[in-house]
Formats: C-alpha cells, sequence, structure tokens
C-alpha cells in the first residue's frame, strides 16, 4: 500500500513509527486473534452452515443442504418445545436464586465475623472440586437408599425420590449446581464489596441508617459491575449446564431434567444426527443471547448524573 | 518492521487456514470401503488400534495370546463404558482417521453402523470363514446382504439362583429341566418369600432396564419386539403385552424384590456378595462363580404364565472401520480373535460370552465351572435356549435410537412411573428420532 504524502498527513518520520506500533501490535494481538476466530467464530459459523444441512445419522456421509427445515421441524416438535421451556424456566430460576444467595453470603462475611478467613475458606470449598466429583459425591448422598435419606428418617420422615422420581429430580439437580456455584459466585462479590470505599458506609451509619438500608442504598448500587458480571457468567454456566445432567439422572426421569445443552449432546452423538443437533445448538445460543442482553439493560450504568456540592 | 508485517501476515494466511478446516464439513465417505484388500499369506508389520467395552485389564490375557501367533502386529486396545461405546465410535470414526481400525460392535447395532458408513464390507474376504460359525451370530452381523462384522460372542440366558437364600426361605430348588421352566408369577412369589427370609435382593435383573434382557418380557405375552412396518420403522410399544410387561416389571421394585440403582456393570459382584436370592443373568457369570462363597444353581429363563418361552440373544461382533490404514492386519487380528481354533477371545478371556462358533463351544463347556452338576445344568439349558428360545433383538437401521429411548423407558418404570405413560413418552421420542429414516 502506498501511502500519498499530500498536505494534512504527517511527517514521514512520525508516519513510520506509528506504522511500526501497529504492526507490534499486530503481532502482540495475533495469538489472541487467532485462538478467538479459531477456537470461538470458526465453529460457531461451522455449527450454523451445518444446521442448514440435512444428512444421515452418522458422521461419514455428506449432507445435503435443507435451508431452515431442521429449525422449523424442531420448533414442530412438542418435545423439543417442552425443553426449551423447561431450560428457560430452569434458569429463571436458578439464576436470580444463585446470584442472591452467593450475595447474602459474601455480605454475611465482609462484615466483622470471627475468623472471616474460615468461613470463606469452607464455602469456597465446593468449587475447587471437580464438578465430576461433586456429582458423584452427591449422587451417592442422594441415592433412595443413600445417607441423606438415613437422616431424613431418623428424623421421623419418610425417604425422598431426589433424582428417581419427576418432580424432584430438577431440584435435585438445582441443589448440586447451587452447592458447587455459590461459593465460586461469591468471591467475585467479596472482592467488590470490599471495592466500595469504607467512607460509605461511615455516611451511612452517621445517618443512622440500618444494616437493611444500608444493603439496598449503598452495597446493592455500588456492586453494580461485580453484581453484572456474576449474573451473566452464571446464566451462561447454567444453560450450557451438562455434567451433572449426564452423570445422575441422564436426562431423566421421563425427561424432566433434559435441558438443551443435554439434548443437543444426545442429538449429536448418541443419535449421530449432527446436523440437527447444530440447529439445536444455534436455537440455545440465540435464547443465552436474549438473556445476557436483557442483563445488560437491567444492570445498565446510570447515566452519571451531574454532581451536586 | 518488514520482517514483522510478513510475520505478521503468515500468522494471518495459517489462522485463515484453520479457521477454514474447522469449518468446512467432514466431506462425505472419504476412501474408505473400496475393498481393495485382502487377507495376507504373510504377516505384516503393523500396529492397529482397537476400541471396545471391555476392562483392558480383563483384554490382557487375549491380547497376550495374539501376540504369541502374531509377533509383527502391535494391538493398542483401548477400553471405554458400554454406555459411550456408541458417542464415541460416531466421533472417532466421524474424523475418518484410521482410528480405531477395529471395534467391537453390538450385534443389532450392525444395521445402523453399515448404513452410516461405520463399517468395512467384509463380504469378499471372510466368505470361506463363515462356515465355522453358528448361523444366528452371522445373520446378526449381516445387513442388505453383505456382512459388515465378525462374531466373537453369542449369547443366552438363564435364571441363578443362591441355595443358601432358598434354603432359609424353606424353598426347593428350581428344577434345571426347560420343560420346567418357572413362571414370572412364581419367581415374584419366591423372590418375596426369600426377602421376607431375609434376602436383600430377591430377583435381579443383571442387566437392568437394558432392552436385551427385558425384550423377552413382552415377547413372552405374545408382544412384538417393539417396532413394525418398513423397517421395523414404527414404534410397537403401547399394545397390552407391553404394558402388561412393564407393569409387572415396575411392581419388582415398587415391592422392594429388586434394588433400585444396581446398574449392569455391578450387578455380578452383587449377586456374589450372597445377598441375592434369584438373578437373571447370561453364561458370562457361570466363571466368576467358581469364587462363589455359597452353594448355586441355574434354572431356565422363566416366562409368562399364559405366555411363551422366549429368550434374549446376541451378543458381540468385530467390526472394521472403512477409514483403517492397515486393513490386512486388522483382517488377521478379527480372524483370529473370531474362528482361528474356535476364536482366540472365547479361548483366552476368562469370563467369556457363549462362543459364536460349534468349536469355541465345545472348547468353552469344558471350563472348569461346568464340571459341576449345576455347571452341567447349565450346558444343557444353554445348548436348548440358543437354538430353540431366542429371539433376536429389533432388526432395524433405528436400533441405536431404539435402545436408548426405550433403555430410558425402563429406567422411569423401574423409578415408579406408570408403565403406559412411559411407553407412550417413548413411542413419541421414537417418531420423532425415526422421522429421518422414513
Amino acid at each position: 500500500m502506498r501511502t500519498s504524502r499530500g498536505a494534512g498527513n504527517p511527517p514521514p518520520r512520525r508516519l513510520s513509527r506509528r506504522r511500526k506500533e501497529l504492526a507490534w501490535a499486530v503481532v502482540f494481538l495475533a495469538p489472541a486473534i487467532i485462538a478467538i476466530l479459531t477456537l470461538r467464530i470458526a465453529p460457531s459459523v461451522g455449527a450454523v452452515i451445518s444446521s442448514l444441512h440435512r444428512g444421515f445419522p452418522g458422521g461419514v456421509l455428506e449432507p445435503v443442504f435443507s435451508g431452515f427445515r431442521n429449525y422449523s421441524d424442531l420448533l414442530a416438535n412438542e418435545a423439543f418445545r417442552d425443553t426449551v421451556v423447561r431450560t428457560v424456566v430452569f434458569n429463571l430460576i436458578i439464576n436470580p436464586l444463585q446470584v442472591a444467595i452467593a450475595l447474602m453470603v459474601a455480605v454475611l462475611v465482609t462484615r466483622k465475623i470471627g475468623a472471616p478467613g474460615i468461613w470463606r475458606t469452607l464455602i469456597f470449598i465446593p468449587a475447587t472440586v471437580p464438578i465430576v466429583g461433586s456429582s458423584i459425591v452427591w449422587g451417592v448422598a442422594l441415592r433412595p437408599e443413600g445417607p441423606i435419606n438415613a437422616i431424613i428418617e431418623a428424623f421421623g420422615g419418610s425417604p425422598q425420590p431426589f433424582f428417581t422420581s419427576g418432580d424432584q429430580a430438577l431440584a435435585s439437580i438445582m441443589l448440586v449446581l447451587s452447592w458447587i456455584g455459590i461459593g465460586y459466585w461469591m468471591l467475585f462479590l467479596i472482592s467488590g464489596i470490599q471495592a466500595i470505599p469504607e467512607e460509605y458506609f461511615e455516611a451511612a451509619r452517621l445517618d443512622r441508617a440500618g444494616p437493611i438500608r444500608t444493603f439496598f442504598s449503598i452495597t446493592i448500587p455500588l456492586l453494580k459491575r461485580p453484581l453484572l458480571f456474576v449474573l451473566v457468567a452464571d446464566t451462561v454456566a447454567n444453560f450450557v449446564v451438562f455434567v451433572p445432567i449426564q452423570m445422575l439422572t441422564n436426562g431423566g426421569p421421563q425427561n424432566s431434567t433434559t435441558m438443551q445443552m443435554f439434548n443437543a449432546y444426545r442429538t449429536t452423538y448418541t443419535y449421530g444426527s449432527k446436523n440437527l443437533g447444530a440447529a439445536e445448538v444455534v436455537i440455545l445460543t440465540l435464547i443465552m443471547l436474549v438473556f445476557v442482553a436483557i442483563q445488560f439493560r437491567m444492570l445498565r450504568e446510570d447515566r452519571p448524573t451531574r454532581s451536586r456540592r | 518492521m518488514r520482517r514483522t508485517t510478513r510475520a505478521a501476515g503468515t500468522v494471518g494466511v495459517i489462522a485463515l487456514l484453520l479457521t477454514a478446516a474447522c469449518s468446512s464439513e467432514s466431506d462425505g465417505g472419504g476412501d474408505g470401503g473400496d475393498g481393495s484388500w485382502s487377507l495376507p499369506a504373510e504377516d505384516p508389520t503393523a500396529t492397529i488400534q482397537v476400541l471396545g467395552h471391555q476392562d483392558a485389564e480383563d483384554m490382557q490375557p487375549v491380547l497376550d495370546a495374539f501376540a504369541e501367533a502374531h509377533p509383527t502386529i502391535t494391538v493398542e486396545y483401548e477400553a471405554v463404558p458400554f454406555d459411550q461405546l456408541n458417542s464415541i465410535l460416531d466421533a472417532r470414526i466421524g474424523n475418518q482417521d484410521g482410528n480405531p481400525d477395529v471395534f467391537w460392535a453390538d450385534q443389532p447395532r450392525i444395521p445402523a453402523l453399515a448404513s452410516r458408513g461405520y463399517t468395512e464390507d467384509l463380504s469378499e474376504q471372510f466368505a470361506d470363514d463363515l462356515d465355522a460359525f453358528d448361523p444366528a451370530p452371522v445373520e446378526s452381523s449381516s445387513f442388505d446382504g453383505s456382512l459388515w462384522a465378525l462374531p466373537i460372542a453369542n449369547s443366552t440366558q438363564l435364571l441363578y439362583y443362591n441355595k443358601t437364600l432358598l434354603d432359609a426361605a424353606g424353598a426347593e430348588y428350581p428344577s434345571a429341566a426347560v420343560e420346567d421352566r418357572m413362571t414370572w408369577e412364581e419367581v415374584t412369589e419366591r423372590a418375596q418369600a426369600a426377602v421376607d427370609a431375609g434376602a436383600q435382593n430377591g430377583l435381579l435383573f443383571g442387566q437392568v432396564n437394558r432392552y436385551y434382557q427385558l425384550q423377552p418380557l413382552p415377547m413372552s405375552l405374545g408382544g412384538s419386539a417393539g417396532g413394525t412396518g418398513d423397517g421395523n420403522l414404527t414404534p410397537d410399544l403401547t399394545t397390552d403385552p407391553w404394558v402388561e410387561a412393564m407393569t409387572w416389571y415396575g411392581s419388582i421394585f415398587a415391592d422392594g424384590l429388586s434394588p433400585q440403582g444396581v446398574t449392569p456393570e455391578q450387578s455380578d459382584a452383587e449377586f456374589l456378595t450372597g445377598n441375592t436370592a434369584y438373578m437373571v443373568q447370561g453364561p458370562w457369570l457361570l466363571p466368576q462363580l467358581s469364587d462363589a462363597t455359597f452353594e448355586w444353581g441355574v434354572a431356565a429363563h422363566p416366562a409368562f404364565a399364559d405366555g411363551e418361552a422366549v429368550t434374549p440373544t446376541g451378543s458381540w461382533s468385530l467390526a472394521m472401520s472403512p477409514f483403517s490404514d492397515d486393513k490386512d492386519a486388522a483382517g488377521i487380528f478379527m480372524r483370529w480373535m473370531s474362528v482361528e481354533d474356535g476364536g482366540g477371545y472365547a479361548l483366552n478371556y476368562a469370563s467369556p460370552e457363549l462362543p459364536a462358533t460349534p468349536e469355541g463351544k465345545t472348547a468353552y463347556f469344558e471350563r472348569d465351572v461346568f464340571d459341576s452338576d449345576s455347571g452341567q445344568d447349565a450346558v444343557a439349558i444353554i445348548d436348548y435356549e440358543s437354538s430353540n428360545t431366542a429371539v433376536p433383538r429389533l432388526q432395524t437401521v433405528g436400533y441405536v435410537e431404539f435402545e436408548e429411548i426405550l433403555g430410558r423407558a425402563f429406567s422411569d418404570v423401574a423409578n415408579g412411573t406408570d408403565p403406559q405413560t412411559a411407553l407412550e413418552s417413548a413411542t413419541g421420542e421414537l417418531e420423532t428420532a425415526w422421522a429421518q429414516y422414513q
């Protein structure tokens, strides 16, 4: 590319320095950009293209272009629509619940309690256990003849069919996910709370604000950024939840724990319908984007008003 | 500076190439399955990858024996859990890189595997070996007039019982004669008596919630194998025999005769601990019973009082990937495993399924476990069932979906779901899954 040296252009030496900087910027950014292109963009484009084709189940026969037929088939299928509704409802419940509990716990452990480090460690430990391990442990604990039911029976209750009844399985999965998730999200919120300058709390105390008023008027507004991050990241994580479902219920009983991600996996790998599975993934991604967009709007930073003295 | 720009440009081009590689669809059938190979007279020097569901440690004696017979061919065996074999095969063979060269193929899945282009046509290379097999396993390894896999095993089912627990319940031992086979109604009653007398499990299905072992229940009552119509691609699960059979199946869990949560992988060990009165299981339990600390016996597989005697059959075959780059070596391994001297797998595996060749069966029945009276009873039952009461599993290209969806319905029934509801919901799921084959 030749550069014209017309009026208004910077002198050559500065230009070459800027070009040098630009070249170095490209070099330093290249690994990240290549990673994003190959690991994120390309598979997404591949999934969209794949979802517009139909083929015989299995991985070695050439699929043919079919436009939106996979999508129309899916949307016409009651079981798939149920799965979408189930996934959305699941997320409407579990995300606010997890974030609210994580926030409460974060507030508690940042107050003046004895040995805060020990409490934090205890709450965070579940997040450090691999999710496969947690699933196995909970699977054993919540078995029909497992220890949890033994405790319930010791207190005179009747044993519960945690993972074996369509009414309780999803709630039990939520329990496992929250046990893993709450400690993890709590960490982000703790650092957010500690970043709030102490003067605000002091001022609130001078104004005789109680702990609840302080929480809603000081803590929450000044926590918006970390809260938004936690809410979005938690939402994404719960939309693509897979391991506990595969290990604990395999989508059952009666498909009560079949979420979209698990369903897409089953379609793609168990039944070998890769194109249909790709369409399911695209639909899941679109729903996730809608959710995240709404959350961004909800927690948008207020426009900075002119400061009054 | 120029160099850095060029470097950046190169990096960009590589990125583009990678992107293109990632997003390009798999390009069709590849060069697999052109049949231009033959079993060589001389062993080639090669390494083949084999994928199966049998534990690697248990397979070691078999692989050692093969290494001795064919020292120039190295076998890299990889074990995956039975439940994941399908998904893993799908992904691996879809990669088209020739790993695995040989894989364990469940006989009822062979039509599906062949239609998907996952298996090499073996008709030509093994035409002379077919006479060495029993006809049934060869038939179930064939589809559409071609042979797609070599059987290494066949199977049937027996009713095992724990004499100690029967004595405790004051029950007499069931007869081993096939003409005196018990009814399921009787077995239920006896299992209840055993539980009342202190047995932890009254009746255990060794392959709980799996179609293989449960198919005889509805078929004994006159039901179909689960599908009808063109290519057996119309679900047939909501008929009276199916609902009735599943109602009985659900009841054995509800009444506490069968335990919840003992997986097929754990069931043999469960029986060997001595806490189970009756268990339905294949002949592969027999060699393990040499270690049993209690007296055991066998009886014929039960049938419903108003029904026919029906038993499961079929087992595993070895299939070759069309993308294998060592087909001649893979062929030698498959031939050694399945037919040579009655089949290297059957001869060297510690607790094999029933061999698929008469020669292998002869050697199999000479194992120590068959020396006892109960062992002799087992031989007679196995011989009779595999040629008289055996019914093959549903023959359809949609078997993969069928087995998965039905397995979930069985599991729901065992967990207390109403059988009619479970079977209707399975029917709906199957119709959706099978639509692509219509």
